[in-house]
């Protein structure tokens, strides 16, 4: 019986340094080589740290979005991609989600998941050709998502509501 | 498509979560053998079946438990992220994708020339048809094996002077002893010996490992599930030897037999490791004669001490592998 609660113990030792050895090798790619997706404070963070000039950020903001963004996730590796979660003033809940990355294939997150797309369509956007797309998240919540190419990126907001300040926000993002 | 992009897809993920989950499932089975000292070969191979079978359905299962278990958030929380060293580079040149891509590649090279293709040669050659006629019984060999419980397995005598000793399943299950052997091995022994072949037919009859053995087909490029399939069969012959020692109540002989077979072990000297080709049938012969001598070890210090609760202890193990397996992405 004795036997049997000192293996238990050891086993539980061992599991945790196991545990631990796992966050380490986590951790190490980011001291060996940097670069990885994490979180970041602010904007300039992200510009200072991963040496980029370009981050597409808009100038029009609609007011129940809570300014600065609730999250800032960023990578240079394997390829430049950086995410921006805004949340809703009163609430507090991920309400627009701006991702700008150097793949096309880069999914931001399932932060605002739009479980069903009822329209798309191509949208001009200040001479750039745009895909919207109208749909519902869970809930039944109106959402809409709108992404383009510029210069290297693809670049994707997704908002939990009807497209129209999606629009405008978009519009801001260029010159 | 990019070689990280097709890691990056539902196959490639499966392909690198399988390998993850099943060196995690591997360090966790073998702490949890040594910290219950568990010495029973049949549920040491239990514990060792989890590392071939897990990472088989690991990844499927936790993606329809969670589907955004592969998003940024919880990737960015998970306890290890594969995709984090697979993006780094080697002196900022070679991918580790792609020394990673090529472990896998050496890994179904080796499982295909060194599993798959004599197991199919064994299974077609087995398939012949069974000989009709009973071969006469060699009288030493009669002899010897004339009390044997389970009634006498057929047995064929090779005229040769080496030591050989195997047994072959399909229609006619038979052993197989070189009249050099014969000669060496008293009666006692004899017995041991061909009780060990005799275990091995028997449990062909319930054919586990054969099952799995088709099952483990699918990792065929998983590094860690090649060396544990390895060391299920190493138990496999721990699993024998009990059965053996429980027809013969001689576990000593066995042990003498054991040790006949122990080859000379030779020292690695710098000549051989300049030679590869040298140095990997040494090693492989050095492998042989540990494995051997952990066998006589054991056959010579008594039955495997059982300390109980073998299942509570195999579901305790299994939990806390499902548990870490799904923050390892």
């Amino acid at each position: 019986m004795r036997k049997n609660v000192r293996g238990f113990l050891y086993f539980a030792v061992t599991i945790a340094i196991l545990v631990g050895v796992l966050r380490v090798t986590n951790w190490l790619p980011e001291v060996l080589q940097g670069g990885m997706m994490k979180s970041y404070g602010s904007i300039e963070d992200v510009k200072s740290d991963l040496g980029v000039r370009d981050i597409y950020v808009p100038s029009y903001f609609p007011q129940n979005l809570a300014w600065p963004p609730s999250r800032i996730l960023a990578q240079s590796r394997p390829f430049l991609a950086v995410v921006m979660e805004f949340t809703q003033g009163k609430t507090g809940d991920v309400a627009l989600v701006i991702s700008q990355a150097a793949d096309k294939r880069f999914a931001p997150d399932g932060t605002i998941a739009i479980l069903q797309i009822k329209d798309q369509v191509n949208y001009t956007l200040k001479g750039r050709t745009a895909l919207l797309e109208v749909g519902t998240c869970g809930n039944e919540i109106p959402c809409s998502r709108i992404s383009w190419d510029e210069a290297n990126y693809r670049i994707s907001l997704t908002i939990k509501a009807p497209p129209f300040e999606l629009v405008k926000i978009a519009d801001s993002m260029l010159r | 498509m990019t070689l990280a992009n097709f890691l990056d897809s539902y196959i490639g993920r499966y392909i690198v979560q399988a390998c993850c989950h099943s060196l995690v499932a591997a360090l966790v089975a073998d702490r949890a053998i040594q910290a219950w000292r568990i010495t029973d070969p049949l549920v040491q191979q239990r514990f060792s079946l989890i590392v071939v079978l897990f990472p088989i359905v690991s990844f499927p299962a936790y993606q329809m438990i969670n589907p955004e278990r592969g998003s940024l958030s919880f990737r960015l929380e998970a306890l290890f992220d594969s995709g984090r060293w697979l993006n780094m580079e080697l002196w900022g040149i070679i991918p580790l994708n792609v020394v990673f891509v090529c472990i896998l590649s050496v890994t179904a090279f080796v499982f295909l020339f060194q599993e798959m293709i004599p197991v199919v040669k064994h299974t077609v050659e087995s398939r012949g048809p069974a000989s009709p006629e009973e071969e006469p019984v060699d009288p030493v060999v009669g002899k010897a094996l004339e009390h044997l419980p389970g009634g006498m397995p057929r047995v064929s005598v090779i005229e040769e002077d080496e030591f050989i000793l195997f047994s072959s399943t399909g229609r006619s299950p038979t052993v197989f002893l070189s009249r050099g052997l014969i000669d060496l091995l008293n009666g006692e022994q004899l017995r041991a010996a061909v009780a060990h072949e005799a275990a091995h037919i028997a449990r062909n009859r319930r054919p586990l490992l054969i099952i799995v053995f088709l099952i483990r087909i699918l990792m065929f490029f998983n590094p860690v599930v090649l060396v544990e399939f390895r060391r299920i069969i190493q138990e496999e012959e721990k699993v024998c030897d009990d059965i053996a020692v429980r027809f013969t109540h001689k576990p000593r002989a066995l042990a003498e037999v054991l040790r006949k077979f122990n080859s000379e072990r030779e020292d690695l000297s710098l000549e051989t490791i300049k030679k590869p080709s040298a140095l990997g049938a040494a090693l492989e012969d050095y492998s042989h004669n540990v494995h051997l001598e952990s066998r006589i070890k054991r056959l010579e210090e008594g039955p495997p001490h059982r300390t109980g609760g073998e299942w509570v202890k195999f579901l305790l193990t299994l939990a806390v592998i499902v548990a870490i397996n799904y923050f390892v992405v």
